[in-house]
């Protein structure tokens, strides 16, 4: 079986004419969102540098970034549309086209790889019943293969919407992390523990964590060649 | 370099004392930082001791032998004496917390637990190089640390340690976070600036070097978290501490971060020049179900594995790296165990590499699409003998025909993984047949 799939263009490009996704009336930010956006601005020499901030912001607030989105940005910059567009299409982290409610980003670079990263991937897809960069019906989930996360001493993992990540995955935890997404409740931050220190101090440094893990390897049955 | 009976040049490592993440509860809590770790005093001695000029303690950095952590391995003191002398523009640094190189998770360790060690390598580095304001680029994906670190920069910024006139001294300098969006080559120094300044992350051409005309036209230094984590250290501990730390050709401390098919993976601190053995066997408690290893990547995905078979006596430093074919890079290191196909390692490789190259260059645009097809065909069993040829030859079209070091860094691990491991490529590829039919496979089958 194909692993992975060369075809499949990097970056979707638009149709021609898009239709437009959000109403005008929602393309406008709050004050509060302004507020920061003029925080962002005077963080930099150039306001325009402040172009990747509000593209997180509008995908916050949109969910993804229509080309709509990325006008609104570019016009608050006072830059070109193309530009911000460049920009957008550039990092894989800005959605492009709208995902599901949550996107599963499972690491599949050599350290998970080796440690069963494609099982993982594999058994969401069947899980779910979609390919990966495909979205369940219901909208809930997006799957999707990614590039190094840097966690590779707790690998296989994943990370949940550009957001928390979870660790040392089985195929049990899998199943508990879908059950615990369909219930509206997302993976805590988890504090991965350092070896040296679970040996000098008897566990996590942190005192200010609710979630700790150690680096494991996952049992052998779970890995793959 | 003969090295017997478990002699390092890691000295006495198993009594090592952490300096980087010393063994102290809730470290990154300003107030602990202040009282356990003598936090912030290295930067007070520094601003208000007459002793130290900008000079001086460059000086001491370059004394200390301190090279880069984030890869490349260059002399950090003598970086920082690049910057010329100040003119009417402003002056930068761009910390370099990006790390997405694959086997690489090290960084994220200091920024979740002493993050105001970084900050305060960066005051000393911008006191060094009398800079106006540090650029923190960090990658998207972590955006949980990102909030932990803001909340931490603010309490430095409300304790006055950072920004206007830092404890009372003439001496100001701000710092600002800055999230990424998942890009592999904003890890490159001109890549990251170009995404700094809200551009694509197309790397420039060099010359003009950053330090001449670096972020928006100023002149600029860009290092690594763990290279500036070391600055406060070097302060406190002199120069000569750190020379004398670990390997004498890349000295001082480093955290290794080691995954793949050992009992116990994870960062460790350690200093330079550890036997590679010593870190699978002993620190890392060896390889899962006692298998023999394959290979080891000793530097992140960028630099070329190493044969299982020839591992021994191999020290994590650049000097016995390289004796030994490879690269210290990040100090991530990739163990692999007996049953490892390479091949299918290779594919991965390659296929990460297709899917970051910014596309910037013809030669790595396309070659790096080449060299995934080209092994992925072999992985499926479709390739011929004749391909694995074709893969050096594309190495060779690559390497050094780019505008940075990516595509080095793409033909690296495919040429060496190819030229160690030929066998696992071999038995993969369908056997040679001569025009005339004869199996060119069959023994004997010379020069008929």
């Amino acid at each position: 079986m194909s692993h992975f799939d060369i075809e499949r263009p990097i970056v979707k490009l638009p149709e021609q004419q898009p239709e437009q996704q959000i109403p005008d009336e929602e393309l406008v930010w709050t004050d509060e969102e302004q507020e920061r956006i003029e925080e962002r601005k005077s963080k930099y020499p150039d306001p325009k540098s402040a172009i990747m901030d509000l593209l997180w912001m509008a995908q916050e607030k949109y969910g993804y970034l229509p080309p709509e989105a990325i006008r609104l940005c570019a016009n608050t910059l006072d830059m070109d549309y193309a530009r911000a567009y460049g920009v957008a299409t550039f990092y894989t982290q800005y959605y492009k086209e709208e995902k599901g409610k949550f996107v599963l980003d499972v690491c599949t670079c050599f350290s998970c790889q080796m440690m069963g990263g494609y099982d993982i991937l594999h058994y969401l897809e069947e899980k779910l019943g979609i390919h990966k960069g495909e979205t369940t019906d219901d909208g809930m989930f997006t799957v999707e293969e990614v590039e190094c996360l840097g966690c590779c001493g707790s690998a296989p993992m994943m990370q949940v919407t550009n957001g928390p990540y979870v660790h040392n995955l089985t195929k049990d935890k899998v199943d508990t992390l879908l059950d615990d997404l369909k219930d509206g409740k997302m993976p805590p931050f988890v504090s991965v523990t350092l070896p040296q220190d679970e040996d000098e101090m008897g566990g996590n440094r942190r005192s200010d964590v609710e979630a700790t893990e150690t680096y494991q390897t996952p049992p052998r049955s779970e890995a793959v060649k | 370099m003969e090295l017997t009976n478990g002699a390092t040049k890691a000295g006495d490592w198993r009594n090592y004392e952490r300096v980087l993440l010393p063994p102290i509860r809730d470290l990154h809590k300003l107030e602990v930082y202040e009282n356990e770790a003598n936090g912030y005093n290295r930067l007070r001695d520094v601003l208000e001791n007459d002793d130290w000029t900008p000079e001086s303690v460059t000086n001491e950095v370059k004394t200390s032998n301190l090279r880069g952590r984030g890869g490349a391995g260059f002399p950090t003191g003598l970086k920082w004496s690049f910057m010329p002398e100040p003119d009417d523009r402003p002056r930068y640094l761009a910390c370099n917390a990006d790390e997405s190189e694959p086997g690489t998770f090290k960084d994220r360790q200091i920024m979740e637990y002493n993050p105001h060690l970084m900050f305060e390598g960066i005051l000393i580095a911008g006191y060094a190089m009398q800079l106006d304001a540090c650029y923190v680029y960090i990658r998207g994906e972590y955006a949980d640390w990102i909030r932990h670190m803001e909340a931490q920069l603010q309490k430095a910024y409300d304790k006055g340690y950072v920004g206007d006139n830092i404890m009372g001294t003439d001496f100001s300098m701000d710092i600002v976070l800055h999230k990424g969006a998942g890009a592999y080559i904003c890890g490159e120094e001109t890549s990251l600036m170009e995404s700094l300044e809200g551009k694509r992350g197309y790397p420039r051409y060099k010359p003009p070097f950053p330090a001449q005309k670096g972020l928006w036209a100023s002149p600029t230094t860009i290092n690594n978290v763990e290279t500036l984590a070391h600055a406060p250290l070097i302060i406190e501990n002199g120069g000569e501490w750190f020379a004398n730390t670990g390997a004498e050709a890349h000295p001082g401390p480093i955290l290794y971060g080691i995954s793949g098919h050992v009992n116990r993976p994870g960062v460790y601190e350690y200093p330079t020049g550890m036997l590679i053995t010593d870190l699978i066997d002993e620190v890392a408690q060896g390889v899962i179900d006692d298998k023999g290893i394959k290979a080891v990547v000793p530097g992140g995905c960028s630099v070329p594995p190493l044969r299982g078979d020839g591992i021994d006596g191999v020290t994590m430093d650049s000097e016995s790296l390289q004796e030994a074919g490879s690269m210290l890079g990040t100090g991530g290191m990739l163990i692999l165990d007996e049953d490892t196909d390479m091949v299918s390692y290779l594919r991965r490789v390659t296929h990460f590499y297709q899917h970051e190259s910014c596309g910037q260059c013809t030669p790595c645009r396309e070659g790096t699409g080449w060299l995934e097809r080209i092994v992925t065909r072999i992985d499926e069993g479709e390739g011929n003998m004749r391909d694995l040829d074709l893969l050096l030859d594309l190495c060779d079209q690559m390497e050094g025909r780019t505008i940075c070091a990516f595509a080095d860094a793409a033909a690296w691990p495919v040429r060496n993984t190819v030229k160690r491991f030929r066998e696992d490529f071999e038995a993969k590829c369908k056997p040679s047949v001569h025009p005339t039919g004869a199996d060119l496979s069959a023994a004997g089958a010379t020069a008929a």
